[in-house]
């Protein structure tokens, strides 16, 4: 009877995974895609309230089948009928989206609320019935996902896990692909909350006032709204990317050359980050290229840490072999458009090979909201070792010579959050404790002071602030202070805080682009 | 600090903000409550995202320990860095130069290809090496060639031969290979690109797509379309902005033109007080000549060369090949007019000079271009350019310094011939020559042919026949009582030269022709004037009169409108349809007129006109608007003046009453007149069809004018002998009573009296004055409804 059950698309249930402490959890997961690789499905899976990059290939015995949540709604368009696996470029998935967003926006609040968000025991779902009519649905944003973020199962008996589910794989017609590049639908998006969102938002008032279809805006470099957001792009696309002497495991899907996404390793080269289908192509292809350093003015320099400058118009080839590479990591980042208006600031570390490229982060050369960054990226073998606040540091230094505040482009990802945070927070902390008090006086300062001097946006400082709790409302007054755990924190961070930006080493003048007519 | 019994103030980033340690202030803890008055700042995530659960894990980890936990990080994919062959891959040193490096960004690999050899190629490549060498850079270029030469379709072995001009048996190895290669190939390249966008937009979505050319958009501000239809629009304002410049300074130019006038004018009183002249007398013995001399150089004149052209272009049209089918086919002309242009003898120095005649044109539009009065025309400045556009070239009359020239009259406009066409069968004597009247002295010439000659005079071209004895002793209150009880008023100075030719033949005896002329069933040529509005009423006229009037007057409308339509261009709309209205409104009474009349006991003879004028006009009226449209885009004219022209001219066409031997039928008349305007607004030939409408237009069309005269005038009239000029002083000087009208005529009389008296002054007061109670009747007919509805 279970194995009259399949798992497809939009199903949820609980799948293994390992957590840092390398300890088994078993959190849901809804199925995003299913392939069959020598007569072996797999699962594509994404943890709710997990982040995307976490996303993964598990195999069938990872699943909990017994708690298996069918979709609600059942796929509008049926997946059974032949469609093709991979599928085919825009106009109809737009048409399809917006049948998702027409058809699921008026359901979509009676259900959450009727909906109760099943807890652990209630939601198992009995293999040998028939699946409960009320099954949740995430569909709705909020509601549901909220709730299940506190009841996200964090520990199971291992014992859930059904060895039946094997059983069922070869009469499985449903879903089968061939290959790891092919794609299935997902009929009917569930858990596609942006869709939703995404109603009514200036983008489809563009739609129909300049009649190109949903052309995201020209300026900034990510993508706020999700609306462009579908199935493929959901789902990372590239197993392994060889860089250097690194291998890293994409986050995010990224438009690299479809053909190239079937490898089982996509070679870039470390200096111009060509790409390429083999380490054949890679030896062949260094052999021609004896750049050594990212293809740019190098404008900064301490110690082996470098800046190199690259104009996204004058050297096109290299800016958008970075951006690729930066999509594997950047979920919100956009490749919609060229990449004129921005420029490139790209971080190495120097060897005696040469100049690895470290991290980036790119700039508008006009920014129309005060924003001095558009992304900014850590490649992940360098991560967590204080190289994304050089690189914050460092965008703020640039801002402080063009003599403006800079706030970075929206939204941010939890790891640019948490960076930035952090980096206000030690900036502004830096500043507070260094305050002196003049003649007995309490030490003050305003809050577009320490704006000015740090050259970070006023609202920033503000959140900064707040977030370190250290704004209080004392004797009819605002009063900054700081806590002895703050003190100490700061202290501590500070401590570890060895790789700094030195203003003296950067060699940069800001250029008026405004005048340039184009970028 | 009492509790919070009021609200915080907000956050004021300006005000200091004094700085504590928490341990000074040991009273804080009374306060929280109020700390979190400012307000929460977003995080600036997206919220789904904001709420996921390593990020909250890794937030609250940070508020609690101040310092990031290893196990409370937010987890990543994980990275390796342990690739070993990685020294081998990269080889060699760089050692890091002492200065910021710099890059040309030009000097970037340009020459190498883009394409790297697969081990798979290395095997071929080794295959090849068997035979002759092959360099693996060598190889690459060759496919990248093949590659970026094949966009859409693989390139032929023949066109790979051009490419890449390398050995043979090394081409084919590696083409076949290539092409064997690119067959299995996955992608769209062998060398592997990002997929590049489609100009369609059905790569709108597709997800693979990346790094979209920023469209125009982005430059222009948001919203504003940068298309091609803001493009046009764009030439289009600067093209009425420039013609905005030409009217003003037409404009300008007419105004300066109206106080040089003012200043004569002021200057004439002044004398005439000094010399005493308060009857009058004075000035009428000089306006005479001064007004031909004025005449002579302004567009009124101008006429004449249209009417010049018509007696040219129908010749050939009516002797050579089709009169017989024209005299009866009124839409026909219309039709035949391009081939006529086209066949044209003249056409090929007018086309040569159309630019220059179009400027010309436009300078005497802008000279009259008064939107609101209609000053009769001063001196013209217009004999330059007139020469310099002269269409007849070499024939081309030319004035001489310090010479008087007289004016053409707008009498001269009777010349529009109308046709019988009961008689439309007879032989060709009838269709040029005609049964001609005098008005002064009352008597019958015979048959004459009118045209017009040099200098705008009116010529007849008397033939003589058997029957001229007779024709002279008819009785002209019978033959021409019919037309008009007031021939006896009619003053008219033709001259007639007796033409020598003898006439070929008459159809019918005498007594019948001369019984159909009493009968009044042949038309006579016979200048006379319309019946002043007094007249109408008469008894003995009342039958005839008024039919005649009437649709003469339905012609008159009906061609005013056509030209109100071509030249409307100045006046404004309201204007315009309210003319257009009572036109319309007059056009029917007129109508309703005549076919009240027509039963009446002499039907035949006032039928006759109005209807054959009528017919062409008729559908001249829709095919006037092409040639409209470039008329009032060419020409800016005022409107005034054009309709009172077209009274004139209606007058004087009211005047002509060709007898029965009618030798022109209207319709070909009217053909050539529009020739000629066409010709002067160097518009296509297929607004011929404005031909009845032109009649009034004529006024307004000059350039031709005079100098034209000569030309045509002899090489048609084959047969006739003597031409003598014959001045018939009429036209502006005539005062209408309509109230429109008035004010000009008072002017255009003002102007009139300041010259000279011409030798034919006599005659010029005298037809003046008759002409007048016509003019009033036409402006009348054309102006007022009131007029009308008493016709």
């Amino acid at each position: 009877m279970a194995d009259t059950l399949e798992v497809i698309e939009g199903c949820r249930l609980p799948v293994l995974r390992k957590n840092q402490e390398n300890e088994d959890e078993w959190p849901l997961a809804e199925i995003l895609s299913v392939k069959e690789v020598a007569s072996r499905k797999l699962y594509y899976v994404h943890y709710i309230d997990f982040n995307k990059r976490l996303d993964e290939w598990v195999t069938p015995d990872r699943l909990d089948l017994k708690k298996l949540q069918l979709p609600k709604k059942e796929a509008k368009t049926p997946t059974k009928n032949g469609l093709p696996g991979s599928r085919p470029s825009s106009p109809e998935r737009d048409v399809r989206k917006s049948l998702d967003l027409s058809l699921q926006t008026p359901t979509a609040p009676p259900r959450g609320k009727t909906v109760p968000t099943p807890k652990r025991k209630a939601e198992s779902v009995s293999l040998t019935t028939q699946v409960p009519p009320v099954t949740s649905v995430p569909s709705l944003p909020g509601s549901t996902e909220v709730t299940q973020a506190s009841v996200y199962p964090s520990a199971r008996d291992s014992n859930a896990f059904t060895p039946k589910s094997n059983s069922r794989d070869d009469h499985d017609q449903l879903s089968v692909t061939t290959n790891g590049t092919s794609r299935r639908l997902i009929p009917s998006q569930p858990g596609r909350k942006r869709k939703a969102n995404c109603v009514g938002t200036d983008e489809d008032s563009q739609d129909s006032s300049d009649g190109i279809p949903s052309a995201p805006r020209m300026t900034g470099s990510l993508v706020s709204d999700r609306s462009h957001d579908d199935i493929i792009t959901r789902m990372k696309n590239i197993d392994c990317i060889e860089l250097g002497r690194h291998r890293l495991k994409p986050w995010y899907f990224s438009p690299y050359p479809q053909e190239l996404t079937a490898l089982p390793i996509l070679y870039l080269c470390e200096f111009c980050l060509k790409y390429l289908k083999s380490l054949k192509c890679l030896q062949r292809h260094l052999t021609k290229c004896n750049l050594r350093h990212p293809p740019g003015n190098e404008i900064y320099r301490k110690g082996t840490i470098s800046f190199f400058e690259i104009d996204g118009r004058k050297n096109k080839t290299y800016s958008q072999n970075l951006c690729l590479l930066a999509k594997c990591f950047l979920d919100h980042k956009t490749l919609y458009y060229d990449t004129d208006p921005f420029l490139f600031y790209v971080m190495t570390e120097y060897d005696s090979k040469g100049f690895h490229i470290v991290g980036y982060f790119s700039k508008e050369k006009e920014s129309t909201e005060d924003y001095n960054v558009a992304c900014i990226l850590t490649l992940p073998p360098y991560q967590r070792r204080g190289y994304g606040k050089l690189l914050i540091e460092f965008s703020y230094e640039l801002s402080k010579v063009e003599g403006k505040t800079g706030t970075p482009e929206k939204p941010l990802s939890d790891l640019g959050l948490l960076s930035y945070r952090s980096y206000w927070s030690q900036t502004i902390l830096e500043i507070l404790m260094d305050l002196k008090s003049d003649n007995g006086e309490r030490p003050q300062i305003t809050i577009n002071e320490i704006s000015e001097i740090t050259s970070v946006k006023k609202e920033d400082v503000i959140s900064t602030l707040q977030y370190l709790n250290l704004i209080n409302y004392y004797k009819g007054q605002y009063i900054l202070t700081l806590s002895e755990d703050i003190v100490e924190g700061h202290e501590r961070a500070m401590h570890k805080r060895h790789l700094r930006i030195d203003p003296k080493c950067l060699h940069f003048t800001p250029k008026d682009w405004s005048k340039r007519g184009k970028w | 600090m009492s509790k919070l019994s009021f609200r915080a103030r907000a956050l004021d980033a300006a005000k200091p903000l004094p700085v504590y340690r928490n341990r000074d202030l040991p009273d804080l803890g009374d306060c929280v409550s109020i700390n979190r008055t400012v307000p929460q700042m977003p995080t600036g995530m997206e919220k789904e995202e904001e709420s996921e659960h390593h990020l909250q894990r890794a937030i609250s980890a940070q508020q609690v320990f101040r310092e990031k936990k290893e196990n409370m990080v937010i987890p990543v994919p994980e990275a390796e860095s342990n690739v070993t062959y990685y020294d081998r891959l990269y080889k060699g040193e760089f050692r890091i130069p002492k200065q910021l490096i710099h890059i040309q960004p030009l000097s970037l690999d340009n020459e190498q290809p883009d394409y790297d050899m697969d081990s798979e190629d290395e095997t071929l490549l080794n295959r090849i090496n068997r035979k002759m060498e092959l360099k693996p850079i060598q190889f690459e270029t060759m496919v990248d060639r093949l590659e970026k030469a094949s966009t859409n379709q693989i390139v032929s072995f023949q066109e790979a031969k051009l490419l890449l001009n390398e050995d043979d048996y090394l081409l084919k190895s590696v083409y076949d290979y290539w092409v064997r290669k690119r067959k299995n190939c996955r992608g769209p390249s062998l060398i592997p690109q990002v997929k590049q966008e489609k100009r369609d937009g059905s790569t709108n979505n597709d997800p693979y797509v990346a790094f979209r050319r920023r469209t125009e958009k982005m430059q222009t501000r948001k919203n504003r379309k940068n298309d091609e239809a803001s493009y046009e629009k764009m030439l289009k304002l600067r093209r009425e902005f420039s013609r905005t410049i030409t009217i003003l300074e037409m404009i300008k130019r007419r105004e300066k033109s109206k106080r040089e006038l003012l200043h004569l004018t002021l200057e004439v009183v002044e004398k005439r007080y000094q010399l005493g002249d308060f009857g009058g007398e004075i000035l009428n013995e000089v306006t005479v000549p001064r007004t031909e001399k004025s005449i002579c150089n302004t567009p009124v004149s101008l006429p004449n060369g249209n009417h010049h052209k018509i007696e040219r272009k129908v010749k050939p049209q009516h002797h050579i090949s089709v009169k017989d089918e024209l005299h009866f086919d009124f839409v026909r002309p219309k039709k035949k007019y391009p081939k006529k242009v086209k066949l044209d003898t003249f056409a090929q120095p007018r086309t040569d000079r159309q630019s220059a005649i179009n400027k010309c044109d436009i300078k005497q539009y802008d000279f009259h271009s008064s939107g609101e009065e209609d000053y009769p025309q001063v001196q013209s400045p217009l004999s330059e350019p007139d020469e310099e556009t002269d269409p007849d070239g070499h024939f081309a009359f030319r004035r001489k310094a310090e010479c008087q020239y007289q004016a053409p009259l707008e009498e001269q406009h009777c010349s529009v011939l109308w046709h019988h066409p009961e008689l439309a069968g007879l032989e060709a004597l009838h269709h040029r020559h005609c049964l001609t009247v005098l008005s002064v002295p009352p008597r019958c010439v015979g048959l004459a042919r009118r045209r017009v000659g040099r200098g705008g005079r009116v010529i007849l071209d008397r033939a003589s026949s058997e029957h001229d004895h007779f024709l002279k002793q008819l009785e002209l209150d019978a033959s021409v009582s019919g037309a008009s009880s007031r021939s006896s008023d009619i003053t008219d100075t033709s001259r007639f030269t007796s033409a020598s030719r003898a006439l070929p033949g008459r159809a019918g005896s005498l007594q019948d022709i001369l019984s159909n002329i009493k009968a009044c069933r042949w038309k006579l040529f016979r200048p006379q004037p319309k019946a002043p509005k007094d007249n109408e009423h008469e008894s003995e006229t009342s039958k005839a009169g008024p039919a005649v009037n009437a649709g003469l007057s339905a012609a008159t409308v009906t061609l005013l409108n056509t030209s109100k339509n071509g030249i409307s261009g100045c006046i404004t709309e309201q204007q315009f349809q309210n003319h257009q209205q009572q036109l319309v409104q007059m056009q029917k009474q007129q109508l309703a007129q005549l076919q009240q009349t027509q039963p009446s006991e002499r039907p035949a003879q006032p039928r006759h006109p109005s209807t054959q004028v009528r017919g062409p006009s008729g559908p001249t009226s829709k095919t006037l608007d092409s040639a409209s449209a470039q008329f009032a885009a060419s020409a800016v004219v005022s409107s005034p003046q054009t309709s009172r022209e077209g009274k004139l001219h209606a007058a004087s066409v009211n005047g002509v009453l060709h007898t029965s031997g009618t030798s022109k039928p209207f319709h070909t008349t009217s053909v050539t007149l529009s020739n000629g305007q066409v010709q002067l607004l160097r518009t296509v030939p297929s607004s011929v069809g404005v031909s009845g409408g032109s009649s009034q237009l004529l006024p307004t069309l000059y350039t031709a004018s005079h100098q034209s005269l000569p030309g045509p005038g002899t090489t048609h009239l084959s047969g006739v002998t003597v031409v003598s000029p014959v001045h018939l002083p009429l036209g502006v000087r005539n005062s209408a009573p309509s109230p429109s009208a008035l004010k000009l005529a008072t002017v255009a009389t003002t102007l009139d009296r300041v010259a000279k008296v011409t030798p034919s002054s006599a005659i010029g007061s005298l037809s003046r004055e008759t002409n007048e109670p016509e003019r009033l009747a036409l402006n009348g007919i054309s102006e007022t409804t009131v007029a009308m509805e008493v016709t």
